[in-house]
């Protein structure tokens, strides 16, 4: 392990067949960060972790976490990694206090203390097929923290939580990283890698799309402005005055369908040259996406357009 | 038991007290076939039993079903349950060792075999009586490693079958048929030559052999035995390897 990375990942690829889930991945978690791995489905996150974790073999690449080959090393590394994974479960008739008892080591903390910071005291007695979805999800946190773990996996932290209790647990969060504790968080919401991390991973399709800071993602990938209208048989004139102003990406039309993709301007000047060539569309829209959208964009999911079997004709456009 | 083999046998144990599915079909089941089935053949020597009391056939055949209902039935359903449902991958992402899932099964299911067994011997006690027996160290050695064959195969079975719904069919399906077959059936001289042969070198066939004839004074029944050394040692080495966490 370097003195400055838990987790160092080179050219991570796995298969599931002929399927190709991560593809030349390549991951650094720096000591004592929240670094958050994001991404939609399929995006090779969870793959990603358990690979890390030594629960799955990689068909090639490079790891080292905490020092140790996940791979060939998994026996020294599991006990120093505290993990809760997106889909596990444990025996039904399993008390909570037993779960305690089962999981905790020679290392383990004081299960009552961890218990009553998750508000489970009262459900000590209780099998764990008698809790609720977020009880679950926080005993299973319970239990990734149990053995003082140098790195905390947690995929899908807060799902199944009300708003409440995905606060409380943010803030146990932040408190195991202050106390020192790496970790590495797989996550779908977008609010909680920009509460939580210091650094975002984005992943699609097997590969980093991009990674840094929430703000100089926000930075990076906000701004891009979509304004669509129809227009029977817009004149090629406007198009092309269109695709000429200042700020203007790309102009596209689908039959009477036009769409502008740009910076900020656009809005300004799109809609001067609209007004100049009358009739102003009824249909006229402007979106202005947020970082949550600037994201999903990222991802190629938010816009249906990247995705759509339309036909579509590039009119032109600058940067 | 602080290691994590032993962590993990004693909530296993735990947990088997409070699931009345394993208490139903490995401590009742048998005990209430033998009940039935013994009580049919009356207890006068008879050819078609070697000339022994038949209800002490079935008493010394029906510890074999124990060990099958536990390794065919219990198991396999139980650890596929497990896999199933992500139990199995939490206990691996929690640092519990390589062996240590496979070490406690086996362990949980020896012990369920063991207390099984003398429950059936229990109830069949004042009701049939319990044979003597003629070869004691045979016995000794048979049922134990026939333990360990049968609780190997539950395990192994428990890692191939994809969900506890496939495990409980596929695990009935190989019961029900060997059970019949192969100890708590009629007995072989009755069955017809074609089904003697299917039913000779099934596990547990093999394993009530080698169980009943030392017991009864029937012969030493060394070929059965030898099939189930075999059986334990093949099923137990390949078990582990699967059941590795």
């Amino acid at each position: 392990m370097s003195e400055t990375q838990v987790v160092t990942v080179r050219g991570l690829r796995k298969s599931y067949g002929t399927r190709v889930v991560v593809d030349d991945l390549d991951l650094d978690v720096p000591v004592g960060q929240i670094v958050g791995l994001i991404g939609a489905n399929g995006a090779g996150k969870t793959t990603t972790v358990e690979c890390i974790q030594g629960l799955r073999k990689p068909d090639s690449g490079r790891l080292s976490v905490l020092g140790f080959d996940p791979a060939t090393q998994a026996a020294q590394l599991r006990p120093l990694v505290g993990s809760q994974l997106q889909q596990s479960a444990l025996p039904d008739r399993l008390r909570v206090g037993e779960a305690l008892e089962l999981f905790g080591t020679s290392r383990a903390r004081d299960g009552g203390e961890l218990l009553e910071q998750f508000g489970l005291t009262a459900r000590r007695r209780s099998v764990f097929s008698s809790l609720s979805g977020g009880e679950r999800q926080r005993l299973f946190l319970v239990l990734a923290l149990l053995n003082r773990p140098r790195l905390v996996i947690l995929d899908e932290l807060t799902q199944g939580l009300d708003p409440a209790a995905r606060r409380n647990v943010w803030a146990a969060v932040r408190q195991l990283n202050d106390e020192g504790t790496t970790v590495l968080l797989v996550t779908h919401e977008m609010d909680e890698a920009e509460a939580l991390c210091g650094r975002v991973v984005v992943m699609r399709a097997g590969h980093v799309l991009d990674a840094g800071a929430p703000a100089e993602l926000v930075e990076r990938h906000s701004g891009a402005v979509v304004i669509r209208f129809s227009r029977p048989d817009p004149p090629a004139a406007l198009l092309d005055e269109i695709s000429r102003l200042d700020g203007v990406q790309a102009v596209t039309r689908t039959g009477a369908r036009v769409t502008v993709r740009g910076d900020r301007r656009i809005v300004a000047y799109v809609g001067a040259a609209l007004v100049r060539w009358e009739p102003v569309p009824a249909d006229l829209s402007v979106w202005l996406p947020s970082l949550e959208d600037a994201l999903l964009g990222l991802l190629g999911q938010s816009d249906g357009e990247q995705a759509g079997t339309e036909t579509r004709e590039l009119i032109g456009g600058r940067r | 038991m602080s290691t994590a083999a032993g962590r993990l046998i004693r909530t296993e144990l735990r947990l088997m007290t409070r699931d009345p599915l394993v208490l139903t079909f490995v401590f009742a089941f048998p005990v209430v076939t033998m009940l039935i089935i013994g009580g049919a053949f009356g207890t006068a020597p008879d050819p078609a039993f070697g000339n022994v009391n038949p209800a002490h056939w079935y008493v010394a055949s029906y510890l074999t079903v124990v060990i099958a209902a536990t390794g065919l039935v219990m198991l396999p359903v139980h650890l596929a349950s497990y896999r199933e449902r992500g139990v199995l991958r939490r206990f691996a992402a929690a640092g519990f060792p390589r062996w240590s899932f496979a070490i406690a099964q086996l362990v949980v299911g020896l012990l369920t075999t063991a207390v099984a067994c003398a429950l059936l011997l229990a109830v069949a006690a004042p009701v049939y009586g319990v044979p003597a027996v003629h070869d004691a160290w045979r016995v000794a050695v048979a049922l134990p490693l026939g333990a360990v064959a049968f609780v190997s195969l539950g395990v192994l079975l428990g890692s191939l079958l994809p969900s506890a719904r496939s495990a409980q069919a596929v695990g009935l399906l190989l019961f029900f048929p060997s059970f019949l077959l192969g100890a708590g059936g009629p007995p072989p001289h009755v069955m017809g030559s074609v089904v003697r042969q299917v039913a000779g070198p099934l596990p547990l066939t093999l394993l009530t052999n080698a169980v009943r004839a030392p017991w009864l004074g029937l012969g030493p029944a060394t070929g059965s035995l030898i099939g189930v050394v075999v059986l334990a040692v093949a099923a137990t080495a390949v078990a582990a390897r699967r059941a590795a966490l």
